[in-house]
């Protein structure tokens, strides 16, 4: 018995380790401060989904994941720990317009057989090909069936339109069987060498029943799209609005909303801190902060209303802080160095 | 320990039940000198127990029901009648009291004990235990799921690895005292129970982060703590942190007690008395986070400003995302009590005549 019982444990451990080195292959040499291919992509599995309050949940998960959280000066990696078993992500989004909203952080509880397994937050972050999601690695006691519950709370970001509606409670309660084979069966699809470092991304995966974190094409955008520019590798649109009236602005204002994108996916970039000016003929119009906001149609963006914008004004947009997200592999190294945008009104 | 107590009677209080919970707290005191190597003991009541009366509590006690004080919690309400709360340096003080107060012990520390008992009018309803101290943190570590092994510091007072309580960041006992009527001399009491997540905190952050999100990202910067921060001496030195609001814009990180000391009134004095304490009651690490103040107000300003809503929605800051140790603390349960001053300390009236009570306990 005892000896059997150490032979699994030995077959487990060696399972474990060949997983890891697969999940955690070397970095690409010279990673440009830019969006990059990664060594490798994988797809994910879809355990359940719920509904209450206004809000879907889909319970996802894959293999555990190295990331990258940020820190003012830099980033700090996060390796995968040998008890990691899966990268787990509540994908929690706004039933009516399909907006999956950043501000709303998820706390996840794991039970087997009503006893605590591991409990944690998820960390915003961004990966490629999820988009912008909530996960963190989970460590499980292998296969069994687990209890996942994902409790979200009330909004912290400025919300508008429907939006406004949902400021709800919410609790998704999920039947979790997990297997290592199921697991092992999730796609893994590795990048060839000549490829991997270079620019470029892995499309978004495309998950039917989801919606994408993604905000609209320049030309989807509602308003008077006014120009865009880069920093940091990421796509800043800007849109002005004629009626301000459901962003708090009075009569006669205008809504500049700046719509900031990462490149070739055009997945949303929360959590920043973004400021404007606007100088007319030399001299300042306004110096404000943009206000991180959700709307049904511009979807997440910063914004301020305006009394007006002449055809000529140079805005300038400065990111006081890059997304604070965390990061998977080919977005690390992007959107952290942010210089001012300059865009011709 | 914390002993959640049901009075078994329903309605209000009899007097013969008053004396015996006096005696009985009398009887384990008696034991030991009232300080730290001896045993400290508070009783304290809740708004469901003061709801036994037809009148309300006077006015100037500040008392609500307890309630979820972020957007992002749903915890328990914890709604026994009293909570006593025991502490000593020695762990075998306390647990010798307990079964005194349970009537298990004729005699405690060599002294004889009443035949008063206080189970005799009130169940015990949850039992908390918990402690606090360099080194136990590290010692515990395996009595708690999901502790990362060798990574709480071997010298830090609690799970988090840093030295909290700081005296310069603590209300005085006066700032907490309720100044006038009947309860004049008491002090209000909250007590939550925090379970925390150290896998994130010792696995994923770096000690730059730790530093940054339970201080300030100032301090991190410069290299302001050593160790669990015995160096910072009598105060976090939350002084030299930038304003809150500027580092949320500027670094899109605020540390804990930089959000925190925003809760300071015309004197800087923060507005609570932390008195909490680590444990490991169900396998889980987590937290007692018992805290004075004058009024329960005061704790509710307190935690709003810890939540730094205000902040998140002006900056990078997330409503948990580097948000001082918000990411890493989860609100089991909240309760309100109120502590009152010692001669209304065995089931008092929610409408003391205060001389009256004086009376009653020195006779008995
Ligand atoms: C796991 C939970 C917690 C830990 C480990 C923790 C730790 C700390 C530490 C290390 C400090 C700085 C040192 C000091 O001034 O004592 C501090 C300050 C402080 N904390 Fe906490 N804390 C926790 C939860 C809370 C909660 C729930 C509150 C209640 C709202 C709170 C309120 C405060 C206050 C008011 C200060 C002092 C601010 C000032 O200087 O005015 N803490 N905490
Ligand atoms: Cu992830």
């Amino acid at each position: 018995m005892a000896g059997g019982g150490s032979f699994v444990g030995l077959a487990g451990c060696t399972d474990l380790f060949e997983t890891q080195s697969a999940q955690a292959p070397p970095l690409p040499e010279n990673r440009p401060d830019a969006v990059y291919y990664p060594t490798h992509y994988e797809g994910m599995e879809m355990p359940g989904m719920k509904e209450q309050s206004g809000y879907k949940c889909a319970l996802t998960y894959s293999y555990a994941h190295r990331f990258w959280l940020m820190k003012p000066n830099g980033i700090s990696k996060v390796e995968i720990q040998p008890e990691d078993s899966i990268h787990l992500m509540p994908v929690v989004w706004d039933t009516q317009t399909g907006i999956i909203p950043p501000d709303v952080n998820p706390q996840l509880t794991i039970t087997q057989d009503g006893e605590s397994v591991d409990q944690f937050a998820p960390w915003p972050m961004l990966s490629q090909p999820m988009g912008f999601h909530f996960g963190d690695n989970a460590q499980l006691r292998g296969d069994g069936t687990y209890t996942v519950e994902v409790s979200i709370g009330g909004p912290s970001t400025r919300r508008t339109g429907s939006l406004t509606e949902n400021q709800g409670n919410a609790s998704f309660t999920f039947e979790f069987e997990f297997s290592e084979s199921t697991l092992n069966e999730i796609s893994y699809t590795d990048i060839p060498d000549d490829k991997e470092g270079t620019k470029g991304a892995v499309g978004l995966m495309d998950m039917e029943m989801l919606p994408n974190s993604q905000v609209p094409t320049p030309d989807a955008l509602p308003g008077d799209v006014r120009g865009s520019g880069t920093s940091g590798d990421a796509k800043f649109v800007v849109t002005l609005l004629d009626d301000a009236s459901r962003f708090g602005g009075g009569e006669g204002q205008k809504y500049l909303a700046v719509s900031p994108r990462t490149p070739y996916n055009r997945t949303m970039l929360p959590m920043m801190s973004l400021s404007a000016t606007l100088q007319r003929d030399g001299t300042s119009v306004f110096d404000e902060i943009l206000q991180a906001t959700i709307d049904p149609d511009l979807r997440y963006h910063y914004g301020t209303t305006v009394a007006d914008v002449q055809s000529g004004d140079e805005l300038t947009i400065t990111v006081d802080s890059p997304p604070q997200t965390a990061r998977h592999e080919g977005y690390e190294t992007a959107f952290a160095d942010m210089p001012d945008v300059q865009v011709t009104l | 320990m914390l002993l959640y107590l049901d009075y078994q009677r329903d309605g209000q209080p009899s007097e013969d039940d008053r004396e015996e919970v006096e005696a009985a707290l009398r009887g384990i005191e008696h034991a030991y000198e009232r300080s730290g190597d001896g045993l400290l003991l508070t009783v304290s009541y809740s708004p469901a127990y003061f709801g036994r009366f037809d009148e309300s509590l006077p006015e100037g006690v500040d008392l609500p029901d307890p309630e979820a004080l972020a957007p992002f919690e749903d915890p328990e309400f914890d709604t026994p009648d009293a909570v006593v709360h025991l502490a000593s340096n020695t762990a075998q003080v306390v647990l010798g009291a307990e079964e005194a107060l349970k009537g298990n012990k004729s005699t405690l520390n060599g002294v004889d004990q009443p035949d008063a008992t206080l189970t005799d009018v009130v169940t015990i309803a949850d039992r908390r235990t918990g402690f606090i101290g360099d080194g136990l943190p590290a010692e515990k570590a395996d009595e708690a799921e999901g502790v990362p092994a060798d990574k709480v510091p071997e010298d830090a007072p609690l799970f988090m690895g840093f030295k909290s309580g700081f005296k310069k960041n603590q209300a005085s006992e006066d700032r907490v005292t309720i100044q006038s009527g009947p309860f004049a001399g008491g002090t209000t009491q909250h007590i939550s129970k925090l379970d925390l997540n150290l896998n994130q905190w010792y696995n994923q952050d770096d000690r730059w982060q730790r530093e940054a999100k339970m201080f300030c990202p100032y301090h991190a910067e410069n290299d302001v703590i050593e160790g669990a921060g015995d160096n910072l001496g009598t105060s976090s030195k939350i002084d030299d942190c930038e304003p809150t609001d500027e580092t949320a814009r500027e670094m899109g990180v605020v540390g804990h007690s930089q959000k925190s000391a925003r809760a300071r009134d015309d004197d800087d004095s923060p507005l609570i008395l932390r008195r909490d304490f680590d444990s490991t009651d169900d396998g889980t690490a987590s937290l007692h986070f018992l805290a004075l103040q004058r009024r329960i107000t005061d704790f509710v300003d307190t935690r709003e400003v810890m939540n730094g809503t205000d902040v998140t929605e002006q900056s990078a800051v997330g409503q948990r995302n580097n948000n001082g140790i918000l990411q890493y603390i989860r609100t089991e349960r909240r309760g309100n009590f109120l502590v009152p001053p010692r001669s209304l300390r065995a089931l008092p009236p929610a409408q003391p005549a205060a001389d009256a009570q004086e009376v009653t306990y020195e006779s008995s």
